[in-house]
């Protein structure tokens, strides 16, 4: 079982991060869905291969960069909700978040994805949009839950400085909570991504995306199923993966 | 607080609630560029036409005043017409309810056994064989975007080995059980590993906890501890991810909809944002944001009256 997650995580990323160096810059096309080649021709005639090659960074790069930017606005965002002294400051971050919450995620994907258009920026700031409100909650309570530890409480009675009982010592304790959240989060990310993508959110038509492939393909499956299957069976390893491989790290961090 | 008080006061919250998501709602269908007018003007808009259009919908006048009088109108239980077609928009939503009531019952029938009997059954066994190879597929699956499943499957069952029809298209769901396999298989994926893995911490809690080991040195039967004593506290956190998918099903599952062709809530959601029209984009918000508002309700009750306590304080 060991190495499965491994396995399954490094063949896809690989592909993707290191895919789009070899993919040649002449490509001709053929007719569509033709099986000339190794994995055939897609909807438009372009080398499956080629597409399967190109087409990974983005979906990688965009829910990297969408858990990134969630934990950037996410944490200050909750751990100041839950440090401010006048306890309205609190009500008047919380309250609009459940209510982003209570709106189901695809619907404000679709929205907020019409209103600014296609672009990659624009898929990276939706999935934040919808992640970062559950980072904020979590962080809140992880905040408020430091904030009431005894050890900080003999720390300021000690006469620690404000360096180390409001921004060391709390920090170091969300760490934890981070790498607890990171994996859950990052595999939110992909799947948000991977899905906005399949729907034609954010993405152009044409795009050299496996999500994208998936979708625009799909008329061909009884003509050339793997311009289809392959690039969804990176996606299913991808997401497979990353859960087993965070999971294993989670649990042996939490038996040390 | 009493169970009757605080059901009322959470509907109260719930009406304010839904209110805020129909305002957050319009206000981002506001921002949306271009409205109904261009998009039915067509391709080639010529902008006396869109204006007359504009002026016949009344689209031209103030988007305070338009909210005021939709509000008026849900208040009386009527949701507009739709700018496209002019049907009224509560036959809209009917229509998409048929299909998406088949796909979520059918897939909560099936889900909520299945969870906490593989819950229950790893919790038994922690540590086993059983266990060790559900957690590592449920902890695989958790979190595997559907629309990858549903083609692999597609792929393999349905045009490979050709068992099962590959889409829904045209087919009327409850006569050709056949048809729905495969959305069912995609839909409880995910589900199905959530919350059988709290069912399943649940249960191992549970057993170790105080009043089942009193249980046990009373000499009560092993069977009744487990299902008795241990089992409705163990499905208490569960209630809440159950509440949680039923959400998620009734909102129109837009993925699944659209790979297998299923014509429900999501798939209108997907062509009336498309179509830019607005009373039925309005419509379905205040259908989801209503459905959110009960099954949270619900959801909270079963958990009172599971485990007392856990409900009590908040």
């Amino acid at each position: 079982m060991r190495g499965v997650g491994a396995l399954l995580v490094t063949v896809p990323l690989l592909l993707a991060l290191a895919g789009p160096w070899f993919v040649p810059d002449d490509r001709t096309r053929g007719g569509p869905f033709m099986p000339n080649s190794w994995l055939g021709t897609d909807f438009v005639g372009r080398d499956v291969w080629h597409q399967v090659l190109a087409g990974g960074r983005t979906v990688v790069l965009v829910a990297l960069l969408a858990t990134l930017l969630s934990y950037l606005v996410g944490v200050p965002w909750g751990v100041v909700a839950a440090m401010s002294r006048p306890r309205v400051v609190d009500d008047l971050l919380m309250r609009p978040l459940d209510l982003l919450l209570a709106v189901p995620s695809l619907l404000v994907l679709i929205l907020t994805a019409t209103i600014a258009g296609p672009g990659l920026p624009v898929l990276v700031g939706v999935v934040t949009l919808v992640n970062f409100p559950d980072v904020a909650r979590i962080f809140r309570g992880a905040a408020l839950e430091i904030a009431g530890r005894p050890a900080l409480e003999a720390m300021r009675l000690q006469g620690e400085s404000w360096w180390r009982t409001s921004i060391v010592y709390p920090g170091r304790s969300m760490v934890r909570t981070l790498a607890a959240d990171s994996g859950v989060r990052l595999t939110g990310a992909l799947y948000l991504v991977a899905s906005a993508s399949f729907l034609g959110v954010g993405v152009p038509p044409d795009a050299a995306d496996w999500a994208v492939m998936v979708d625009r393909n799909r008329v061909g499956l009884f003509l050339q199923p793997w311009a289809v299957v392959v690039p969804a069976v990176l996606i299913v390893a991808l997401s497979v993966g990353l859960n087993l491989v965070f999971d294993r790290a989670l649990r042996a961090e939490a038996r040390s | 607080m009493s169970l009757r008080r605080y059901a009322v006061r959470r509907l109260a919250i719930g009406a304010v609630q839904v209110l805020a998501v129909v305002t957050v709602v319009f206000l981002l269908v506001q921002a949306l560029p271009g409205d109904a007018a261009v998009a039915l003007a067509g391709d080639n808009p010529d902008p006396r036409r869109i204006g007359e259009i504009r002026a016949a919908m009344g689209l031209d006048r103030p988007a305070l005043d338009r909210f005021g009088s939709w509000l008026w109108g849900l208040a009386h239980g009527d949701l507009g017409v739709s700018l496209v077609s002019g049907r009224p928009v509560v036959a809209f939503l009917l229509d998409g309810l048929g299909p998406t009531l088949v796909l979520a019952v059918l897939a909560l029938v099936l889900l909520v056994p299945l969870s906490v009997l593989l819950g229950v059954v790893a919790a038994l066994r922690e540590g086993g064989v059983v266990d060790r190879i559900t957690t590592a597929i449920t902890v695989g699956l958790h979190s595997i975007p559907e629309f990858a499943l549903a083609v692999v499957l597609i792929a393999l069952f349905g045009v490979h080995l050709r068992w099962l029809p590959p889409t829904a298209v045209g087919a009327d769901l409850l006569a050709q059980p056949a048809v729905l396999v495969l959305p069912l298989v995609v839909l409880l994926a995910r589900p199905v590993c959530s919350i059988s893995r709290l069912v399943r911490a649940g249960m191992i809690d549970a057993l170790a906890s105080d009043h089942v080991r009193h249980a046990r040195r009373l000499g009560i039967g092993a069977q009744r501890i487990r299902f008795a004593h241990a089992l409705p506290n163990a499905l208490a956190p569960a209630v809440q991810q159950v509440a949680r998918t039923t959400d998620w099903l009734l909102g129109g599952v837009i993925v699944v909809e659209a790979v297998f062709v299923v014509p429900g809530l999501g798939t209108i959601l997907v062509d009336a944002v498309a179509a830019r029209d607005l009373p039925v984009v309005q419509g379905l918000a205040v259908v989801f944001a209503v459905t959110t508002v009960l099954v949270n309700l619900v959801a909270d009750l079963i958990g009172f009256r599971l485990a007392p306590r856990s409900v009590a304080i908040a």
